[in-house]
């Protein structure tokens, strides 16, 4: 790395203010380090524990988000401080040199030759069969032939910490100014979603099945969204492709089986259906009679030891699977099949369940994420400076021909890649002599 | 309710056959690469000649099981694991063939790296009877029917591969300092200096690679699952490996460290980026554990 890139020199450093001290310990590289190493450390603690807990007693944490905050501070520093001098190294580069700097260059080389024309001449066009940009400029000293590649190189790692910057700010604000939110429904449901003062009116939820019916179907629910009573959005929502609209995003989460059963008394001749969902309780009398619903099975079979099961996703043989309790007992499997009723004896006389229909019920989660445009800046950017840091190295060449020794003197600067620069020296020394040998 | 697909007797004969001979191949390779460090030259040519062809039968395992099971082959270890194999190997020939003979040595590292990751694949399954590869070929749940997990998985196969060169280097470095320049097994070694800077650029190939699949995952995580980042252990190992690499780079280039300090970085972001791989499948628990 070249000299006088990374800011303030440690002599300068000393003779400073405390304040500006502490700015310079706050935008320093060690602390970064220190403060990366700290958040990958914990880290690996935090993935030891139950992922629910991690999350609300770490990840969540003031000290967490404190070292987050600090590494933000510090990229944020570093970056305001490098912005300057950075550009003025990659814009404004010195093109003049005397050969006395060239001499002090990490890759140099010395050719003798006759004459300064041939010589700038040869390195000229060596600089340009290397891939370089040449300009030339005369100085104290005669004509300097400037060289130079991958200027934008510089910038890799300013873009880098800046992206990181913005995706970091970009999560901070979505988290501040957003919401999440879960709810789903039928065909015909309006859902109220508060937190964004959003209404949710479900127009079809329709299944459809895979090719290979034990894949999960996709479900797809048509809705219309509003708020204050103005239609704002209207689209279809399936799994990976949500309804966005406005910063806030709709995305399916898995989807419910409804199913309508009619309970008939046939005492009284009494009747009602109902609208049952897994874990949902029918209460038969005032005595505690009561089925628990345990699950639907779209195609409904039984394993040798009696364990219900669904042989797939196609609804060839619909069955809702509850469990009959008396008195706080469980007494007896319930399975109710499409169309075929089940007697149940209760307090209040004998009860007839009946499954006439069921559906399908969407589940999604509802949120508002204001910072997804900073996050996709950001992640752009993080990817271009990556590029640019690592695959752009920029390097520099000076040419001067010293008079007195009858030398064309060649010089190399790299930026961060001392390798690269000496593979582009020799490929130039080898055009020159391969020019001079014509 | 487990799902397989239908796959004709001459179908799985293909993708099993292929699949075996590029493992013979691939260990035929290692043993080459080997004679050649342990002072037999000529063996060079001949090492890189049989990686070479053991590539193109892994590819053609790859397209195989592509066309058995349907669809990309990106699910579970026993696909993933191959694809990073396979990119860990295409990434080596390359940096072989850009730089030619002087380093072959490099191939006597990563080939056995290779075959150690082979052996997870189908040694270690049968010694531990907890860590089941399923070879199965099941079709893809929608959740998965995404372009952005072709993105998310082809990044992290090349991140892998980077940073899998790198451990490479960094043991051959490890190795050249610990045995010294008396020995000719060093002598044939690459210097440490050249060493370092090809862990350095393996380092920033695989950095590169890593940071496009952790975005991408987070995109496609917000598409399926509605939000970025869930601090889910598999998502948290990678960004782990992410900053042991990122300390690295920085380490190396602004705060000038080489040697040893940087050697162990690396080192420590290669066991990083394996459990990442193996270790949250089968000792931590998330919603990741399908791959
Ligand atoms: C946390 C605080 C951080 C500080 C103080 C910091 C500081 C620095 C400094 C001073 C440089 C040298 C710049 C140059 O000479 O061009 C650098 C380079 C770089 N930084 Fe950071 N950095 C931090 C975090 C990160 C993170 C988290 C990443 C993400 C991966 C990152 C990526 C890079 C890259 C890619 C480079 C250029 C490559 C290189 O020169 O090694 N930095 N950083």
């Amino acid at each position: 790395m070249s000299k006088g890139t990374s800011g303030l020199s440690k002599s300068q450093a000393q003779a400073e203010s405390p304040v500006k001290q502490i700015l310079n310990f706050l935008s320093s590289m060690q602390l970064g380090l220190i403060l990366l190493l700290l958040l990958a450390i914990t880290s690996v603690f935090a993935t030891l524990r139950d992922n629910e807990a991690a999350i609300t007693t770490i990840y969540r944490s003031w000290w967490f988000i404190g070292m987050m905050a600090f590494t933000a501070l510090n990229l944020l520093l570093c970056t305001a401080r490098r912005i300057g001098p950075m550009s003025r190294l990659a814009l404004h580069p010195q093109r003049v040199v005397s050969s006395d700097a060239i001499g002090k260059m990490s890759v140099k080389r010395a050719l003798k030759m006759n004459s300064e024309d041939i010589a700038l001449d040869a390195a000229r066009s060596a600089f340009h069969a290397t891939g370089l940009t040449v300009t030339e400029e005369d100085g104290a000293e005669g004509r300097v032939v400037f060289a130079q590649r991958g200027k934008f190189g510089y910038f890799g790692s300013l873009i880098t910490h800046i992206s990181l910057l913005l995706i970091l700010l970009g999560a901070m604000y979505g988290s501040l100014t957003g919401f999440e939110d879960r709810n789903g429904g039928i065909v015909g449901d309006h859902i109220d979603v508060e937190k964004g003062e959003l209404h949710i009116d479900i127009l079809d939820v329709r299944m459809e099945q895979e090719e290979d019916p034990t894949i999960r179907p996709r479900v797809f629910t048509e809705m219309i969204v509003k708020k204050d009573g103005r239609e704002i959005a209207h689209g279809t929502v399936s799994i990976n492709q949500p309804l966005r609209f406005a910063g806030n995003t709709i995305y399916h989460m898995t989807f419910r089986y409804v199913s309508d059963v009619r309970v008939k008394n046939l005492t009284t001749g009494e009747e009602e259906m109902v609208q049952l969902l897994d874990v949902d309780q029918l209460q038969l009398d005032a005595d505690g009679t009561t089925v628990h619903i345990m699950q639907f099975f779209p195609n409904f079979s039984m394993h040798a030891d009696g364990m219900p099961y669904s042989k797939n996703y196609k609804p060839e043989r619909p069955v809702l699977a509850g469990i009959l309790v008396e008195g706080g007992r469980a007494v007896r499997n319930v399975f109710l099949q499409l169309d075929t009723p089940v007697v149940i004896e209760t307090a209040n006389g004998e009860m007839e369940l009946e499954l006439t229909t069921f559906q399908n019920a969407a589940v999604f989660s509802i949120t508002r994420n204001m910072g997804r445009p900073i996050l996709v800046v950001g992640a752009v950017l993080l990817i271009l400076g990556l590029y640019l840091s690592f695959f752009l190295f920029p390097r520099r060449f000076w040419a001067v021909y010293d008079k007195k020794i009858a030398t064309l003197l060649i010089g190399g600067r790299s930026y961060r890649n001392r390798l690269g620069l000496e593979q582009d020296m020799e490929r130039i020394e080898s055009e020159i002599s391969s020019r001079e040998g014509e | 309710m487990p799902g397989y697909i239908q796959v004709s007797a001459s179908g799985l004969f293909w993708e099993n056959t292929l699949f075996n001979v590029a493992v013979a191949a691939y260990i035929l390779a290692m043993l080459s690469y080997l004679v050649h460090l342990f002072g037999k030259k000529e063996f060079g040519p001949f090492a890189s000649f049989v990686l070479r062809l053991a590539f193109l039968l892994h590819t053609a395992f790859i397209i195989t099981r592509t066309i058995n099971v349907e669809r990309v082959p990106f699910v579970g270890h026993f696909e993933f694991g191959n694809l990073f194999i396979w990119a860990t190997v295409l990434v080596y020939i390359w940096t072989e063939w850009r730089l030619k003979d002087k380093y072959y040595a490099v191939g006597a590292f990563l080939t056995p790296l290779a075959v150690l990751y082979i052996g997870y694949l189908t040694v270690v399954p049968k010694i531990f009877t907890s860590v089941t590869i399923s070879r199965l070929h099941s079709p893809l749940p929608p959740v998965l029917q995404s372009n952005w997990l072709k993105l998310h998985v082809s990044a992290s196969v090349f991140g892998y591969a980077g940073f899998t060169l790198a451990f490479a280097a960094a043991v051959m470095w490890l190795l050249k300092v610990k045995m010294g320049e008396r020995s000719s097994l060093a002598r044939a070694l690459p210097q440490t200096k050249v060493l370092e800077e090809y862990m350095y650029r393996a380092s920033a190939f695989g950095f590169l690679f890593q940071s496009i699949m952790i975005i991408s995952g987070a995109i496609w995580a917000d598409t399926s699952w509605g939000r970025y980042w869930g601090w889910d252990p598999k998502e948290m190992w990678s960004l782990i490996t992410w900053f042991v690499f990122a300390v690295y780079l920085h380490a190396r280039f602004t705060r000038g460290w080489t040697g040893r300090r940087t050697v162990t970085l690396v080192m420590v972001g290669w066991v990083a980026m394996v459990f990442t791989w193996i270790g949250v499948a089968w000792l931590l628990t998330g919603i990741h554990s399908f791959g």
